[in-house]
């Protein structure tokens, strides 16, 4: 039995002319044990894939199976509880609550489930340090560095020991060496027995995956088994192939987004028109095939 | 599932303290109204208590005879001056001869300055016969009241003019001068707690001189306010009220223009004026407090908005909606609790600093106290429902989306 089945899953958005297609049909079997690196251009449907995996979305058609439980039909408050107790989320930015200490932080999801103070105290510090953070248990989040509150955000995702981590791009908003401190902990988390699954746009992070998802308009385009330590082989080609998020960039972080973030919306913009067109060519080829 | 509560406790705690402005301007509405109504209900019920305490004081058989436009125990004065209708010693002699009276004591209020060692400018002097202090049952500090055997040209001061005409509590011998005639002080009355059948005379800082001496002030006959009648014992109040009305009533050709109030009169009157300044206090405070609510909701509503990618973020992790929606409540719970304590504390400062500062003797009545808080409380919760239904109804992914 796989951990994660996604049958078929399609994700729309909107009505008739409207309607635009985040996933489409997609089907994935994720095994436990693995840590697949999701990868793809912006607005491919990684978010949403994720999304759909972690529980907070659920499917326009298809179904998702955790663990061999047809999950994509729960309650709302059914799926809250599942959240709570299997899966760890870990976000771009924002993950902490600004006015709880790193400790409260970590401990949020223990009180959700209904344990007691002290016990809750004692398993956020004993996960705190775990990630090498116990020292920093009573900062705010505003007196840590990124990588810090990441780290502090990878301990709150793994306080109820879940059998799934979600990252969103956890290093996103990190520097090389932040990246790497971050990416180094999920791999040891992987290493102790987690599934993990997560999202860069960085192909030099795929050194830390098993296994790389390349998504494009919505789909899985390419999906490989790759050894630890090594960059995926089509990650490699979309190193050279994707010249607006070169290494450099993504590893120089934020500020240099930022820079070439103006120069770069002229020549996006197109880009994503003829996407869209040709998402829409290809619904249109399939719905000739079908009739 | 207490460690919860706690815990959502602690975290209504924790957002309260990090917006304290905003907290206690969401509190304000809510303030406002319990101290609103723990003051009123405490200002009428001391007014209340105060009449009570009159009837009491003074005996349950004293009637007061005045003309009729000064029928309300609870705006007029003790001695209305200035009215048309005066009551003369016929009127007197027609009471006395009353069937069930015992004593009949005419007032006079004269107008004027009195020059001591320091000066009372327009003093109230209120001449009056020696029987006055068998009715008002007040004692005498220093020295008698007037005396018959005095003669005319004597005076017994309230406390606070003695203090202020002299500088001294018992200026017996003394002189002062009232309308070029020399009066000498006999004797000074204890402080008064309140002037029968007034809330509004203040015998303290009266001058009582001999009825007699008013012919020599006036130049005319003494033009009397009001009567106080004394019943003899174990006869019916009321019926003897009702005959002395009927004496005066003949004595003045017919006409209808003087009232006898018994004291159960006056309490009765003034306690329908106090029902009613209480219900309108009820009222408008019900209409603050439901103010109070709908500002609860808005500054809520506000904190909503403003924490959206946290309730995402809390929904992510694991927190059902039901969850949020105590998360929210509690904050509202607790907003309204602070806020219904802090009224508290503020009513019970102005009811301390009132009876400090003012002849106003308000109270703590524990009914109010419970319904104000329990009334506030309802509302912060009701209306505090509805930012954290929206709170608990949001979809995550919007929420999460939201910076
Ligand atoms: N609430 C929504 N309403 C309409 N369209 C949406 C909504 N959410 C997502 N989409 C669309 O779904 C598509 C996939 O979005 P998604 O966020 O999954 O992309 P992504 O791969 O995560 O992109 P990025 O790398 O920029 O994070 C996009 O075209 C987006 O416009
Ligand atoms: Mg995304």
């Amino acid at each position: 039995m796989s951990l994660i089945e996604l049958q078929d899953v399609s994700k729309l958005y909107g009505f008739g002319d409207a309607t635009s297609v985040a996933l489409d049909e997609v089907a994935l079997t994720i095994e436990s044990g693995e840590c697949v690196a999701v990868m793809g251009p912006s607005g491919s449907g990684k978010s949403t894939l994720m999304n759909m995996i972690g529980l907070l979305d659920r499917p326009t058609h298809g179904d998702y199976l955790l663990n061999g439980r047809r999950v994509s039909r729960l309650s709302v408050t059914r799926r809250a509880k599942i959240r709570r107790d299997k899966i760890g989320f870990i976000f771009q930015s924002f993950n902490l609550l600004g006015r709880l200490t790193a400790l409260e932080n970590v401990a949020l999801p223990l009180l959700y489930k209904g344990h007691s103070m002290p016990k809750r105290n004692h398993e956020a510090r004993t996960i705190l340090e775990r990630v090498g953070l116990h020292d920093k248990s009573y900062f705010y989040p505003r007196q840590l560095s990124g990588g810090q509150t990441q780290c502090v955000a990878i301990a709150r995702a793994l306080v109820n020991k879940p059998e799934l981590i979600i990252a969103d791009e956890p290093t996103g908003n990190l520097d090389t060496e932040s990246s790497r401190l971050v990416m180094e902990l999920l791999g040891e988390i992987h290493k102790s027995g987690n599934t993990v699954i997560f999202v860069t746009h960085n192909p030099e992070l795929t050194r830390y995956a098993t296994r790389v998802v390349y998504m494009q308009d919505g789909a899985i385009k390419y999906d490989e088994q790759t050894k630890l330590g090594e960059v995926g082989s089509y990650a490699r080609k979309v190193m050279y192939a994707v010249p607006d998020t070169t290494e450099d960039d993504d590893l120089a972080g934020v500020s240099a987004l930022m820079k070439i973030e103006k120069p770069n919306e002229k020549t996006t913009k197109p880009k994503k028109k003829r996407a869209r067109r040709k998402a829409t060519k290809k619904k249109t080829t399939k719905h000739k095939a079908t009739s | 599932m207490s460690s919860l509560h706690k815990g959502y406790l602690r975290l209504a705690m924790q957002s309260i303290r990090a917006s304290r402005v905003r907290s206690f301007m969401t509190m304000l509405g809510i303030v406002i109204s319990v101290m609103a109504v723990v003051v009123v209900v405490g200002l009428s019920e001391g007014v209340k208590q105060q009449v009570g305490n009159q009837a009491e004081r003074y005996g349950d058989n004293v009637l007061l005879v005045r003309p009729n436009q000064h029928a309300n125990a609870l705006t007029g004065s003790g001695l209305p001056g200035g009215t048309g209708v005066l009551l003369t010693q016929r009127d007197v002699q027609a009471a006395s001869a009353s069937e069930g009276v015992s004593i009949v004591v005419p007032m006079s209020s004269i107008d004027g300055d009195i020059f001591g060692d320091q000066t009372i400018k327009s003093a109230t002097v209120i001449a009056t016969t020696p029987e006055l202090v068998d009715v008002i049952n007040q004692g005498i500090d220093y020295g008698g009241f007037l005396d018959a055997s005095d003669g005319d040209h004597v005076a017994v001061l309230g406390s606070d003019v003695a203090l202020h005409l002299f500088n001294d509590n018992a200026p017996l011998g003394q002189r002062f001068t009232f309308r070029g005639q020399s009066f000498i002080i006999v004797g000074v009355f204890k402080q008064f707690v309140a002037a029968p059948f007034s809330l509004e005379a203040d015998y303290n800082r009266s001058v009582f001189i001999p009825l007699g001496s008013t012919e020599k002030l006036l130049g005319t006959a003494p033009q009397i306010n009001q009567l106080f009648v004394k019943t003899k014992s174990d006869v019916n109040v009321k019926q003897v009220a009702n005959n002395v009305q009927a004496a005066i009533t003949a004595s003045r050709g017919g006409s209808e223009d003087t009232v006898t109030l018994s004291p159960g009169d006056s309490g009765a009157s003034s306690n329908q004026v106090l029902q009613l300044l209480a219900l309108m206090t009820v009222a408008v405070a019900s209409v603050a407090l439901v103010v109070g609510g709908v500002g609860i909701m808005n500054m809520m509503l506000v904190s909503v908005t403003e924490r959206i990618h946290e309730i995402g973020l809390r929904k992510a992790i694991g927190a059902t909606n039901r969850q949020i929606l105590r998360q929210f409540m509690t904050e509202a719970l607790a907003l309204s609790v602070i806020g219904s304590i802090l009224g508290l504390v503020g009513a019970g400062v102005v009811i301390a600093l009132l009876r400090l500062y003012t002849s106003l003797q308000p109270v703590v009545v524990w009914e109010s106290v419970l319904v104000a808080v329990v009334v506030a409380i309802t509302t912060g919760v009701l209306f505090g429902s509805i930012p954290a239904l929206k709170a608990a109804r949001m979809d995550p992914i919007e929420a999460l989306r939201h910076e």
